[in-house]
């Protein structure tokens, strides 16, 4: 088991490795940080002032090696674009992003979970039909059509919800998030339903579920006790894959309301090309990848005793 | 196998059935509750004591952007963002009022002159204090000056003092202060220039120059662009990055009586389709930011007529000609490209979000003529004549790039000029770029034929398009700002003798001139001047749109009518009422 648990690690950190070169050179290729945030008005003169503030007139090896030395202390570097230590700036935005994608998360599970669960007791009925057909819809509803569509529809003329930002106290927040987290988790339920209806329907052909029912058990209890836990496994390895979009955010769904969170601050980072920041987000996705990966290995094996066997040993 | 097809077949027929049954259903919504456009829907609330025009104190102003603040620093912050907030608490030496003249703000007159032009004495208005209490003198003008022009700020203000005496000597390290700047009394500081220059003063109004208090500001204090202290009207309470900042009323400000509204809220990260919602539902106070569809809804509502203003911004928009490179070292060819430009038609795609311009100089701006000879306008005929003149009859053989930022609106622009340049045989290729890389490459030398491209006023002098687009000193190999790298010595020594030039009547015909010089030399194909669209709730008085601050909030005063005051924005808004649907207290 820590044999495993350090070769993936050992792995993390080359991928990590990898990414971070790749994107430092990419993002210093691109074009010039100093253009970009002090815009088309600034003369050559204001130009290398900005240059030389931000050490952007060395070379590029010698950046880097600095940058990787940093990062090796833990310094994730200055942001070029408000001057903030990059780290403290995406401590600040990650509990955003996380409640967002928390909150969509738990609406994907539960909408998905449920129609699955129904798709399949109720199987090639009309009610299979209806509710797989919308989740089959909702996996076609992008979201820069459903935000726009919930905003102007359900926020402003409906009024049940504000018009996007993030709101003042805990409570206030959730309300905020509520309409975004409903926008991702279209998409997301729609995903789960299918996985979770298939998987259903072959459990619910599986001898320990006809015991269940000859021991006389109550159906609800057939099904939710016996049958849609063991539904679960495949669920569990999605759920940790998903676990960057906690992170990460989502850059179009945080655009469109106006949410402050690590997607949005990607946009504005990339526009004024702030590669530190840019890498520090970066980085941020690529180890939560790694993490969600692991972790739903270690899930996978613990709930089922077959792969547990396997690579336990 | 058969079940599993028959399966599929029937989630298509339902997805089918659905999306028809939700096609219906939006038809019906749309038609039941009306379009958001709908010209009837005005404002929500009007004042509470409509017709009166006597300022009342008190109330909060909300207000937005698109994006995020970067920081207070007045030495530093040089985006329209942070200059917004850094007017709200930032004042200069001088100002200007709505009608573009230099009045004196933090100086008590407008400066003592010196016969030749080099030297301003200026007094201070006694007993102005800083947001921490202490009071303003002479002193802090001169340290304020000295720490932009210090390297180590890396100020994007430095150039426009290059004029002071010493500054340069300064800024190398040479001396240990400004020669140029005397301080002779706690209320006296007076500047000696090198050479005479009449944007002198217009950079002493920039907030570069905004004198700001020592002890907050020397090198080691924390973080100074998070926590401005000026001598402005409103001073900095919160600021929760991307989400708001809140100012607060400055109770010490020395203009009696203002500001007038106790509380500013800074909304920001708000895309334009929701800040213009939240703005009809009455969460915003003022919008200015808009979609093209929002924008032509509101430019025709009537209901908003009164509440709303409409006015040419002082830039410049055009197609810039690389004069250095084929085809464009040839004058025909770019006055060709000049007089094919349909500048109306432009105008018409963009909803007339834009003024059609012909020349060198927004209109308003000192030098500009309306019947300038030579002016670019839209004549086929002409065109074709100059690119016979050029020996291309039949137009170029070889397409020309245009580059453009990436984006829909560079995109709008350079199809609209792949159509008109295809009527005189010039074929376009577009070259969209992202913008950091359309900004290094476009200043480079020998590297863009033509740029879609434009510039916005420093200050409402015509120095402030002339030097950096036109004088070949800006068109320098990397980072040039003169991106058509035009270069004509009758039009440097003219720019040069007219920046110091001291009788008005005499300046304004100078760059008259270099007007004409440039609009027939035709390095630009000029396009038009931005127009924007602002408007503001009923009850928000004493705002108009200022012509060089963009979104200056000073002077505005709310007749706020009850319902909104408890609303959301109340200080401590309790969550049941944020809980409340919206339209509740309405």
């Amino acid at each position: 088991m820590m044999r495993f648990a350090a070769k993936r690690a050992a792995w993390a950190l080359v991928v990590l490795f990898v990414v971070v070169t790749g994107v430092f050179l990419l993002a210093n290729a691109v074009g010039d940080p100093a253009a970009a945030n002090l815009g088309p008005r600034a003369n050559r003169a204001q130009l290398q002032a900005y240059r030389r503030a931000h050490g952007l007139d060395r070379p590029l090896p010698e950046r880097y090696a600095k940058y990787v030395l940093g990062l090796a202390h833990g310094d994730l570097g200055i942001s070029l674009r408000d001057e903030q230590p990059v780290g403290q700036v995406l401590l600040q935005r990650l509990p955003r992003t996380a409640l967002l994608g928390g909150m969509a998360l738990a609406f994907e599970l539960c909408l998905g979970l449920g129609f699955g669960i129904v798709a399949a007791m109720r199987r090639n009925t009309w009610v299979d039909t209806a509710v797989m057909s919308t989740a089959f819809l909702g996996v076609c509803l992008p979201s820069f059509v459903v935000g726009p569509f919930f905003l102007r529809e359900v926020a402003f003329r409906l009024g049940w919800f504000p018009v996007g930002g993030y709101g003042r106290d805990a409570l206030d927040h959730v309300y905020h998030a509520t309409l975004p987290a409903l926008t991702l988790a279209i998409l997301g339920s729609a995903t789960y339903a299918r996985v979770m209806r298939s998987e259903m329907i072959e459990v619910l052909r599986a001898d320990f579920v006809r015991t269940a029912r000859a021991k006389g058990a109550s159906e609800t209890a057939v099904v939710l006790r016996h049958a849609a836990r063991n539904a679960l496994l495949p669920i569990v390895t999605m759920l940790g894959l998903s676990l960057p979009l906690l992170v990460t955010g989502a850059i179009i769904t945080e655009s469109i309301y106006g949410w402050p969170g690590v997607g949005r601050l990607a946009i504005e980072s990339i526009a004024a090309l702030d590669v530190p920041m840019i890498l520090g987000i970066v980085l941020l996705a690529s180890m939560t990848v790694q993490l969600g990966n692991f972790l739903a290995d270690l899930a996978v094996a613990a709930l089922d005793p077959r792969i547990r066997t396997g690579a336990g040993g | 196998m058969r079940s599993i097809r028959r399966s599929d077949a029937r989630l298509t027929l339902g997805a089918g059935l659905l999306c028809v049954a939700m096609g219906c259903a939006s038809v019906l919504w749309v038609a039941a509750v009306g379009g958001c456009g709908d010209p009837r829907s005005g404002p929500r609330w009007t004042g509470a004591h409509p017709g009166v025009e006597t300022p009342r104190r008190g109330g909060t102003f909300v207000f937005h952007h698109e994006t995020d603040v970067r920081g207070f620093d007045p030495h530093v912050a040089f985006d329209e963002l942070s200059t917004m907030g850094v007017k709200l608490m930032f004042d200069c030496l001088l100002d200007y009022d709505y009608e573009l003249n230099l009045v004196p703000s933090l100086a008590a007159a407008l400066p003592d002159v010196s016969a030749d032009g080099k030297t301003f004495t200026f007094r201070l208005r006694r007993g102005v204090r800083f947001h921490n209490g202490r009071e303003l003198t002479a002193d802090d003008v001169r340290w304020s000056l000295e720490r932009m022009l210090n390297p180590a700020t890396a100020s994007p203000g430095v150039g426009y003092f290059a004029q002071l005496d010493g500054a340069a000597a300064y800024e190398a390290g040479r001396a240990p202060h400004v020669s140029g700047i005397v301080v002779l009394d706690r209320y006296t500081v007076r500047f000696q220039l090198r050479e005479p220059d009449q944007t002198f003063l217009n950079a002493l109004a920039m907030p570069f120059a905004a004198p700001v208090p020592r002890e907050s500001y020397a090198p080691g204090a924390r973080d100074v662009a998070r926590h401005p202290v000026g001598t402005g009207p409103f001073m900095l309470v919160d600021w929760e990055p991307g989400i708001r900042v809140t100012f607060a009323r400055n109770p010490r400000y020395w203009q009696p009586g203002k500001p007038y509204v106790d509380r500013m809220i800074f909304e920001l990260n708000l895309q334009r389709e929701a800040a213009f919602m939240r703005f009809l539902a009455g969460d915003l106070d003022h919008v200015h930011r808009l979609t093209p569809a929002d924008r032509l809804f509101l430019g025709e509502s009537r209901a908003w007529g009164p509440y709303r203003q409409a006015q040419a911004d002082a830039d410049l928009w055009g197609l810039e000609m690389n004069t250095e490179m084929a085809p464009f070292d040839d004058v025909h060819v770019r006055r060709a490209v000049a007089f094919v430009i349909d500048r109306e038609r432009w105008s018409l795609a963009r909803n007339h979000a834009l003024a059609p311009l012909g020349q060198a100089l927004p209109a308003g701006f000192a030098g500009y003529d309306a019947r300038l000879p030579g002016v670019q306008t839209r004549d086929l005929v002409r065109a074709r004549e100059e690119m016979r003149l050029a020996g291309h009859p039949d137009g170029l053989r070889a397409p020309v790039t245009l580059w453009i930022g990436e984006g829909p609106t560079g995109k709008i622009y350079g199809e609209l000029a792949q159509a008109n340049l295809a009527e005189i045989g010039i074929q376009i290729e577009l070259k969209p770029v992202a913008y950091p890389v359309y900004l290094r490459e476009t200043g480079r030398r020998h590297t863009a034929q033509m740029v879609y491209g434009g510039w916005t006023q420093d200050f409402p002098d015509p120095a402030t398009f002339f030097d950096p687009l036109f004088h070949s000193r800006s068109a320098t190999s990397t980072d040039a700002t003169n991106r058509s790298f035009y270069r004509n010595s009758t039009l440097d020594a003219l720019l040069d003798r007219a920046r110091s030039e001291r009788d008005r009547a005499r300046r304004v015909a100078m760059y008259r001139e270099a007007n004409e010089l440039v609009t027939r030399d035709a390095p630009w194909a000029f396009a038009f001047s931005s127009s924007r669209l602002e408007a503001w709730q009923p009850y928000v008085h004493g705002y108009r749109i200022h012509p060089v601050w963009t979104n200056c909030f000073r002077d505005v005063w709310l007749d706020l009518p009850r319902e909104r005051i408890t609303r959301r924005y109340a200080p401590r808004a309790t969550m049941p009422a944020a809980l409340l649907p919206f339209g509740a207290p309405r």
